[in-house]
């Protein structure tokens, strides 16, 4: 199934590549869309009114800043780029989205964390020991690191007092790799933290302490930005830590599986065969990668012929582990004979290998966890050993996991991406893409399946909650099948309007109709080049859907009649096609491929300089049976794109480079006559 | 065939007369790889250079390296080619001998002349019908050295006698046949006869002597027998050893140093930096009777020198920047070092964390090693000496020629990583490194054997398929009784603080190498261990101890001492170090490319910086592409000099607004208070009378320009200063640690 998928997006990367020559030198990537990059502070108290100011990419023209809860509000304030923002008592603590609604529609979305503790802004200058901004224990403070600088603050603590203090930045979408450090009143150094953890400090003696704050490199700017959370501390409780935003890979775990089995401890020492935890399947134990090089050992019964599911679940929870299972069966002489290894999640499709050519998207939606079948072979006793392999040197007490085994429970978790294309040299476009259609525009996303405990079946796409103007068609993951595309549409008349839409698959389990939500994952900033700058993508909230309104897409690609064109099994079909052009493209031709199941090979060439062209499909090739089908043709036209001016005098036109997709189009493919 | 009989006998007969081995070969039949190869050996035949040159050998003729492969040599020698080289009916027409007694052209010149014993033996193995020699045929057992050891007078000599123990139990003696090697030229040769001259230099040399791929070593102790007198006080055991050597040679130490002395040279050695004013000031103000062990302490606890030392090690794990987008993993790995000195991580710890990484870079810093060193072969030999101080790279192709190290060896060590397992990150040349489940082994290239992971000269437990084979070799390295580890580490670091190691080269540990101060060695290996790897504790215990803190002014006799440690030997400063001292004496900021201002050289996270400094360049920054410290020059040179006098970047420094030099003009203190500073700065001590005049003298003095013009007097007194500093800078007494 893996490799079916696997191949199938070759092919469909190599036409992808084959035809639409990559973009040439002097052409921008994909057309300006709003892109919230900073906010300042990046979150604040509940129960408070505090101003923020923002800044981002063609964030022009905004009317209002939006989160991702309703209980969090804003209201433009004097000065630009600056608002209110309110945060109700009854918001929960934790990562929510913020965004804005701009001229183009909605921005992408940036991390805005809700905590119960005060915050302060970073008052600059503070890059010296002598001008060390004081903080306050059991606050936030929301700082912006500038190049080739440390900034320092400064705490007080009595001797033995234990202080907890951690350095957000990756986690709430910063480009900042924190380095922390606690140094003495004098700024020598006394304990360091480069992994993005917290430092957990015990005063050695009464007086001030320095915090030095830096970029691993020494980076820094606006994107830069940071929040430093010191904590006082009881010995011995828990370490607070800052939440983060969910990786990708986490889409695949969904808890609400496993309601009806209940937790169990790891209970150690259980390194050794001999001193084996004894549990009985099915089972739910949530264990510890600790210390060092720990292996923990279980120990259980089963029957030839049964088969149980085992999942492992850490790295899925944010965690820099690699789960390994193994499973062996003992004889009565106490020989072990492997039964199972079972190691990562394979991605749905191949991700992105950073390489010249493109083979894959920029987000790896497998996981290094652990999702196999389990298959007993001999009756009797069985071990089960849970390790990390990346946990040989390593002692971090925080690094836990679920084990799960269970008897098969079939069913799917989805996640989508906006798609993105491949360019030259490592481009691979790795951009936040906001789902702010122009009028016209149809956009495209990738929808993966990750399949567990065997379900194999057909999963129909759909979205729902979209701004009127708007409309949505999913093209199902075929049975077996892990990849499917679904597209949304604005109408050549759509309203300026914003909406939170949610994509979601059905599928038919156990012969019941099941319906499971779609994760959306999205880029937490611009990725110009692989090379210099790794893409880093990111689960997101939801889904905010709009229509910017003020422009139209520079092309729109649509059957020449809304109708449902119809043939017959074997024939042919000609679907005149219309290229609505509202501005100048370069080279004369569209190379279009297309969305839809049995589609797949379905090569058009379309005139970029005539309004219509004739898409010959011949149905016998592509072996499509009766019944109703839908296609979508897309690829990737130059456009000569000039924003518009506050003058009102025309800009210079830059050629940009981005995906175009056709309106969905309706085929009804008639039996045969019988002869 | 009455002639031919007469001839042979009158051949044996001569060869009888002409030679004792001889006999004892003619006497039996000979055998190939016992009485043949040794000689080729002996001549250089089979040197890497010459017909053991790797791939064809030298113009068509083929030998092993060394003789190790006795069955390939006798194939090339006497069946390739249709048997050309010998001439059994005419041994002496043998192109072997023809060539080898230079009789006809060879390329290689005269190796064995024609009355000498060597082409003798050839010429009787010939006779013999150049026997290979059977199954049943002695094997070359064990070597010894006669004597062993022993006490030689400066300038004297020692005839050494080599005895080849065979396993049939026979004796013979191969003095003329073995090879001579003196781990310290200058302090003895050797003939090729095995004599034994030693120079005047005192102190202990050892002689390798090599035969037929064993080895053995003569240990020379050389006394200058000068009156020792009254020893600086025992402060640790360092002392106890150090002294007692001294006595025994007759070697009296030099005094010990002031206080200044002391600052300024603890500081640079466990810092990397000069002591500032303020520390020199309170230094030599405080009457605390244990001031010297409590500076210590403090540049222990201090940043610096965990700056310092992870500069050091950095450059020697190879955290080398080869495109920009290393920039990251190199900044993660020398933070990982630098964080894990500071916090005095045990180095066991450290290690064991470097060699069983697993994960990503970002992740898990010390994952970058294996960025850098991918292939397994370089990770042993990488591994081996840098941690163990043994050099194995030579049994990769063939027996280690002067260790006991087979290719076994070599390939048992590398499967400790036959199972690191990668996966692909989305970074480009950065893979996950796991543990990936499975047998380790690792196959000989020559016999296609695949084995097991197995320690330099030891037993290790078996490994399980889920275990890490690298965790186990991390547990054997820690060991109480590992014979390398601790070893490698604190021969290391006591050449970081007395210019030269108790074994030299620091990182080829062998017996036929032995340390100077065996006894010393010993006990700081005994102390490291017991310390628990704490590295902190090694160097407290070296620098508190008298033996460092003698003066490195001679006394009357230990002017000729170079390895016993009678006082302390004068080094030039690192290229990071002298940079930032230039800085510290002229108050000048070196800006480094995307880095904080007031970022030390010492701190640098990798090799990329050298590109844009001439100043490191010139003065051997390394480039952090190999594990050897011998990849920093340590040397001086004109370029240097030129540098340090005419530098573009040293006249910045020198005149910059910032600096000393203005700051000091635009001071309103006396002028002796002015040059006063400058020498602590530069020296940690004051000036003398003498120096305070001239210095006096030349500020107080008028200034003309080119023209003859005076130079207005402020302006006068800022170059004059500048000059002050220019002068300090280029005194020896500023450019070494003393």
């Amino acid at each position: 199934m893996f490799f079916n998928t696997i191949k199938n997006h070759r092919l469909l990367s190599a036409a992808f590549a084959f035809g639409l020559a990559a973009s040439a030198p002097g052409q921008s990537v994909i057309l300006p869309a709003p892109r919230l990059l900073t906010t300042l502070p990046m979150g604040g108290k509940v129960g408070t009114t505090f101003e923020i100011t923002i800044s981002g990419d063609d964030l022009d023209g905004i009317t209002g800043m939006h989160f991702s809860h309703p209980g969090i509000t804003a209201k433009a304030t004097a000065g630009k780029n600056k608002f209110a923002v309110t945060i109700a008592a009854n918001v929960p603590t934790g990562i929510h989205e913020a965004r804005v609604m701009a001229r183009l529609g909605v921005s992408s979305c940036r991390a805005f964390t809700v905590g119960t503790r005060p915050e302060v802004t970073q008052k600059k200058p503070n890059q010296s020991l002598p001008q060390a901004m004081e903080l306050s224990l059991n606050s936030i403070c929301n700082g912006v690191m500038s190049t080739k600088a440390v900034d320092y603050y400064s705490f007080s603590a009595r001797k033995g007092q234990r202080v907890v203090v951690e350095c957000a930045s990756r986690g709430i979408d910063s480009r900042m790799n924190a380095v922390l450090i606690i140094a003495d009143a004098e700024g020598r150094d006394l304990k360091v933290d480069r992994l993005g953890g917290a430092l957990d400090f015990t005063a050695p003696t009464d007086g001030e302490f320095i915090i030095k704050v830096h970029e691993l490199t020494y980076k820094g700017g606006a994107h830069y930005f940071y929040r430093l959370v010191l904590s006082g501390v009881a010995t011995g409780a828990p370490m607070p830590r800052h939440p983060t935003a969910r990786t990708v890979s986490s889409f695949s775990w969904r808890s609400v599986f496993e309601q009806d089995v209940s937790v169990s401890e790891e209970v150690e020492p259980n390194n050794q065969f001999s001193a084996a935890q004894k549990i009985s399947l099915p089972c739910q134990i949530d264990g510890r990668f600790f210390p060092a090089a720990d292996v923990d050992t279980f120990e259980f019964t089963a029957k030839q012929g049964e088969e149980w599911w085992v999942e492992v679940v850490s790295e899925r929870l944010g965690l820099p582990t690699d789960p390994f299972v193994l499973v062996q069966h003992v004889d009565g002489k106490g020989q072990a004979t492997d039964v199972a290894e079972l190691n990562d999640i394979a991605p749905p499709i191949k991700p992105s290998s950073g390489g010249y050519s493109y083979d894959g998207p920029p987000y790896n939606a497998g996981s290094a966890d652990v999702l196999g079948k389990l298959a007993i072979k001999k009756d009797g006793l069985h071990r089960l050993q849970v390790r990390d392999l990346f946990g040989g040197t390593r002692s971090i007490p925080s690094h836990r996991y679920r084990l799960i085994i269970r008897k098969a429970q079939p069913d799917f978790t989805l996640v989508a991406w906006a798609l993105h294309m491949n360019l030259r040299n490592g481009d691979r476009a790795a951009l936040s893409k906001p789902v702010s259609l122009r009028k016209g525009r149809t956009m495209a996303f990738e929808v993966l399946a990750v399949r567990r405990d065997g379900f194999n079946g057909a999963i129909e796409l759909d979205i729902e909650g979209l701004p009127a103007g708007m409309s949505g068609h999913g093209f199902r993951i075929q049975k077996g099948k892990t990849r499917g595309i679904l597209i949304i549409s604005a109408a050549d008349n759509a309203p300026r309007a914003l909406a939170t839409a949610k994509i979601f698959g059905r599928g038919v389990i156990g012969g019941e109709p099941v319906r499971r939500p779609c994760e959306l994952a999205s880029m937490r900033w611009p990725s110009k080049s692989h090379n210099s700058d790794i893409p880093a993508p990111r689960l997101f909230a939801d889904l905010p859907v709009s229509v910017g309104g003020s422009e139209p897409a520079p092309i729109t690609i649509r059957a020449a009649e809304e109708k449902i064109w119809e043939a017959t099994v074997g024939g042919k079909l000609t679907i005149p096609l219309r290229l609505i052009r509202r501005g100048d493209f370069s080279g004369s031709t569209i190379q279009l491929k297309a969305f839809g199941v049995g589609f797949e090979k379905c090569s058009v060439e379309a005139g970029l300089k005539t309004d219509k062209h004739d898409a010959v499909l011949d149905l016998a090739a592509m072996k499509l049976p009766a019944g109703e089908h839908t296609i979508a043709f897309y690829g990737r036209a130059v456009s000569k794109y000039a924003p518009p001016t506050q003058s009102g005098k025309p800009a210079k036109k830059k050629d940009i480079v981005d995906i175009v997709v056709s309106e969905p189009i309706t085929i009804r493919v008639l039996p045969a006559a019988k002869k | 065939m009455a002639s031919r009989c007469l001839t042979a006998i009158v051949l044996l007969a001569a060869l009888l007369w002409l030679s004792p081995n001889a006999v004892a070969a003619a006497a039996v039949r000979m055998n190939f790889a016992n009485d043949v190869v040794p000689v080729f050996t002996k001549a250089g035949c089979n040197a890497g250079e010459c017909h053991a040159k790797a791939g064809m050998g030298q113009n068509g003729f083929r030998l092993s390296l060394l003789g190790f492969e006795p069955e390939e040599d006798y194939e090339h020698l006497v069946k390739e080619s249709r048997g050309r080289r010998i001439t059994m009916a005419a041994p002496d027409q043998s192109l072997l001998l023809l060539k080898a007694s230079g009789t006809v052209p060879h390329g290689g010149g005269r190796k064995l002349p024609v009355d000498s014993t060597g082409y003798r033996v050839l010429r009787n193995w010939i006779s013999q019908g150049m026997p290979f020699g059977g199954a049943a045929d002695p094997k070359l057992a064990i070597i010894s050295v006669t004597p062993a050891q022993g006490t030689l007078k400066k300038n004297s000599a020692q005839q050494l006698k080599i005895s080849a123990r065979y396993s049939d139990g026979s004796v013979r003696d191969v003095t003329h046949l073995a090879l001579y090697e003196a781990n310290d030229k200058a302090m003895a040769t050797v003939s090729d006869g095995g004599r034994v001259a030693v120079s005047d230099l005192p102190g202990k040399v050892a002689i390798m002597v090599r035969y037929a791929g064993k080895v053995g070593v003569f240990n020379a102790a050389i006394p200058l027998g000068a009156p020792v007198g009254k020893m600086p006080p025992e402060k640790n055991f360092i002392d106890k050893f150090v002294f007692a050597n001294l006595k025994q040679i007759g070697i009296p130490p030099s005094a010990g140093i002031d206080d200044s002395t002391f600052l300024r040279r603890v500081t640079l050695d466990i810092a990397g930096r000069l002591p500032t004013l303020k520390e020199a000031e309170a230094f030599r103000a405080s009457t605390a009777k244990d001031k010297r062990d409590q500076w210590i302490n403090t540049l222990l606890r201090s940043p610096d020198y965990a700056d310092f030392f992870a500069n050091k090690w950095t450059m020697l794990l190879k955290n080398r920047r080869d495109s920009a987008s290393d920039i990251t993993a190199n900044f993660a790995f020398h933070s990982w070092v630098r964080d894990g000195l500071l916090a005095n991580k045990p180095y066991n710890q450290m290690t064991r964390e470097l060699l069983a990484a697993t994960g990503t870079i970002m992740g898990n810093p010390p994952v970058a090693w294996y960025k850098r060193v991918k292939d397994p072969k370089n990770q042993i030999e990488d591994v081996a000496q840098l941690f163990l101080g043994v050099r194995m790279q030579c049994a990769q192709c063939h027996h280690h020629p002067f260790e006991r190290w087979s290719q076994d060896d070599y390939y048992s060590f590398t499967a400790f990583f036959s199972r690191v397992g990668r996966k692909p990150t989305g970074i480009q040349g950065e893979d996950m490194i796991f543990h990936k489940r499975g047998t380790a082994e690792a196959a000989n290239v020559k016999t296609g054997n695949k084995l097991r992971p197995a320690a330099l000269g030891d037993a290790i437990p078996k490994i399980a398929p889920d275990d890490d084979p690298r965790l186990q070799l991390a547990d054997w390295m820690s060991r109480k009784d590992n014979p390398f580890f601790a070893k490698a580490l604190v021969n290391r670091y006591w050449k970081h603080f007395f210019k030269r190691g108790l074994i030299e080269p620091e990182d080829d540990i062998r017996d036929t190498n032995p340390p100077t101060n065996p006894e010393l060695l010993a006990a700081l290996e005994k102390h490291f261990i017991e310390s628990g790897f704490d590295l902190k504790a090694l160097v407290r215990v070296i620098t508190q101890s008298s033996t460092y803190q003698l003066s490195a002014k001679p006394n009357a006799h230990n002017g000729v001492d170079r390895q016993n440690f009678s006082r302390f030997y004068p080094r030039r400063l690192q290229a990071e170090v002298l940079l930032d001292s230039i800085d510290q004496l002229t108050g000048a900021t070196t800006v480094f490319a995307d880095l904080p201002a007031g970022t030390r050289a010492v701190a640098l996270p990798d090799n990329s910086y050298n590109r844009a400094s001439p100043f490191l360049k010139v003065f051997g920054r390394p480039e952090a592409e190999s594990v050897c410290e011998c990849e920093r020059a340590h040397s001086s040179s004109l370029a240097q000099i030129l540098h340090l006098m005419n530098g573009s970047d040293i006249k910045a420094k020198l005149r910059t607004t910032k600096g000393r030099a203005n700051q000091l003009a635009a001071d309103k203190r006396a002028n002796d208070q002015k040059i006063r500073e400058m020498y602590l700065v530069a020296f940690a001590r004051a000036p003398r009378q003498a120096e305070l005049k001239v210095a006096l003298d030349y500020l107080e003095a008028t200034l003309s320009d080119a023209n003859g013009n005076l130079v207005p007097k402020a302006t006068a007194h800022r170059q004059k200063l500048e000059d002050l500093l220019w002068a300090l800078m280029n005194t020896k007494e500023f450019l070494f640690n003393h």
